[in-house]
């Protein structure tokens, strides 16, 4: 069987999905983190793929920006995580009520 | 490419570098005075901004110099400085770090600098990380504070929720038009324009650009990100973000997509009457602050977004007044909110009762920026909304959801009147106002509040100056490209 660009895509797509069924159904922040980091991994996968389709090496080299951008993300990200349970003893969401009207 | 066309970017970052090496050498007493010296480094490069002219024939770049780029860069180095000054009298209540403050206060205005000049996706989702990454780092940075920290991790969620919509709507759009360029993009748009997966590629660009101005489905990050951040950094992000990401959508719309942009009329339509009565009522039972300032960037966002919907160059023109204005009404009110509620932990509205007598300046300076906000003449808001109004009944010929439109900016105004005047008469007309104690006013806090007042006055009285430079730099916008005429010519012969 060959494997053609709607494998790929289709692939992708559930990555994306899943990671966004992740982000709104977990309550734990780090999990809710990593499934942030599914969806942007289901867009280098598009990205990837539909380069080589095309035949133009743009979507590869905004690969590698992604990677980039999410690796300083993720950085910047679980320190903060990490400053918030130090100090709320949690990771939960249900536990950032402290902002209200 | 060629790079001295970015050196104005270039001296933004340098300087953030030599904020964080001076920092190294610099006794701890003083380390809060850098701020003052980069913000006088920045008017440096305001002034020397002004000696650059607009470069035509760079649109096939990834960076492009046109007139509205130069408009926007002016912009956000304006409100960088006045934010440096703020963030100086903001000092004693951050633990440490303060230099750092600075220099990520520079790196963010860097990407917004790039962002005000980006001609292509790859450059739009660097410049737009750049400055919601250290964005993450300015919310949450009182770190002992646990409502900065919880607004912080608020604005990371949701902000990394809508770049990863913004990337897989850029792969999408590449996948389909091979291309990343944005006149590129227009060039190929005729062909896909009833394609449905690169429809939904630019939907899921605007859902990232909409998390940034703070539009309608994607807006409930503001108001806790507003109230639990440190001043200074919600002033930078209530003007310089949202102007960001308004240049990136003018860009977006009407260089990459005009004809995707003309389809979807109806949704922008939508989307700004929700947005506005949706900040407007919400606002309305706030007593912080902060927090009302961030419901009322919805509403402002939505009035912003009329002028999207409008699809004509006054529109344009008059998305740029508008910013123009806001820029220097938000900066006063949070000017004031930073000095005032520095003795008061909540922020609330009461903290201001008898603020006329304690001082005068601060007392004008924000009765000043409500009544700019609530758009009553003289002042910026008024001809703001002025233009916008014209802008949208000028389409009412041809779509008569426009009047609609125009009904809704005026409904959303009415209501704002009772939020904004609440908040003026609690500085002149409360109750029982606590003992007089002045607050003694820093000179460049002063330099900075003249200087917005002077701002909001002269584009309220003045507006024509400002209107033309926004009608040459909205010009930039539409100029059909070597290219894209190229292009054209290619594909009708086929």
């Amino acid at each position: 069987m060959d494997v053609t660009l709607e494998h790929y895509l289709v692939v992708s797509g559930v990555l994306f999905s899943l990671g966004l069924l992740g982000v709104i159904m977990r309550r734990n922040l780090l999990v809710i983190y990593m499934c942030l980091e599914l969806m942007l991994n289901a867009a280098n996968l598009a990205l990837v793929a539909m380069s080589r389709y095309n035949g133009n090496l743009d979507g590869q080299i905004m690969v590698f920006f992604i990677i980039t951008v999410a690796a300083a993300e993720v950085a910047v990200g679980l320190a903060l995580i990490v400053a918030l349970y130090r100090r709320r003893q949690t990771a939960h969401v249900e536990d950032l009520t402290s902002l209200k009207s | 490419m060629n790079y001295s066309s970015m050196m104005l970017e270039v001296a933004v970052v340098v300087l953030g570098l030599g904020l964080l090496l001076a920092d190294l050498w610099t006794p701890i007493e003083k380390k809060r005075n850098l701020g003052y010296g980069a913000a006088i480094a920045l008017a440096l490069v305001l002034i020397w901004s002004f000696q650059w002219k607009p470069v035509e024939d760079s649109l096939q770049s990834m960076y492009v110099l046109d007139g509205l780029a130069l408009f926007f860069k002016r912009l956000f180095l304006v409100s960088a400085i006045v934010v440096l000054i703020m963030s100086v009298e903001f000092a004693a209540r951050m633990e440490a770090g303060i230099s750092e403050f600075y220099a990520l206060i520079l790196f963010a205005l860097a990407g917004m600098m790039f962002s005000a000049s980006a001609n292509d996706f790859s450059l739009l989702f660097v410049s737009v990380e750049l400055i919601t990454v250290t964005f993450y780092v300015l919310t949450s940075f009182q770190r002992n504070r646990l409502a900065s920290l919880e607004a912080g991790v608020k604005y990371l969620i949701f902000g990394a929720l809508s770049s990863a919509f913004m990337v897989y709507g850029i792969a999408l759009v590449f996948g389909t038009a091979g291309k990343m360029n944005f006149a590129g993009i227009a060039a190929m748009a005729p062909q896909l324009a009833g394609n449905k997966i690169f429809l939904l590629g630019i939907l899921l660009i605007l859902v990232g650009l909409g998390f940034k101005i703070a539009a309608f489905p994607v807006q409930m990050w503001a108001p806790d990100v507003y109230q639990g951040s440190p001043t200074p950094a919600t002033a930078f992000l209530a003007v310089g973000s949202k102007a960001a990401g308004f240049v990136l959508l003018l860009r977006v719309l009407f260089t990459a997509v005009p004809e995707v942009a003309a389809h979807w009329t109806t949704l922008l339509i939508v989307i700004s009457i929700i947005t506005v009565l949706y900040g407007n009522l919400c606002a309305l039972p706030q007593r912080n602050l902060k927090r009302l300032l961030g419901y009322s960037s919805i509403a402002n966002a939505g009035y912003l977004l009329m002028g999207v919907a409008a699809l004509n160059d006054s529109g344009k023109s008059a998305i740029l007044y508008y910013l123009g204005g806001y820029v220097f009404t938000l900066l006063a009110a949070f000017t004031v909110i930073c000095v005032v509620m520095r003795e008061v932990e909540g922020e609330d509205i009461s903290a201001l009762a008898g603020l006329n007598q304690r001082s005068p300046l601060l007392a004008a300076a924000l009765s000043m920026s409500m009544v700019s906000l609530a758009g009553l003449p003289p002042l910026a808001g008024f001809f703001g909304k002025f233009l916008l109004l014209k802008a949208v009944t000028e389409q009412g010929p041809v779509n008569s959801a426009y009047y609609w439109l125009a009904a809704v900016l005026v409904i959303g105004a009415v209501i704002s009147l009772y939020y904004y005047l609440g908040v003026v008469r609690a500085i002149y007309w409360s109750k029982n106002p606590p003992k007089a104690t002045s607050i003694c006013v820093s000179w460049p806090v002063q330099i900075a509040l003249y200087g917005c007042i002077i701002g909001m006055l002269y584009l309220g009285l003045f507006p024509n100056r400002v209107v033309e430079s926004a009608n040459r730099a909205v010009a930039a916008l539409e100029r059909p490209g070597p290219m894209t005429a190229v292009a054209h010519a290619s594909g009708e012969s086929r």
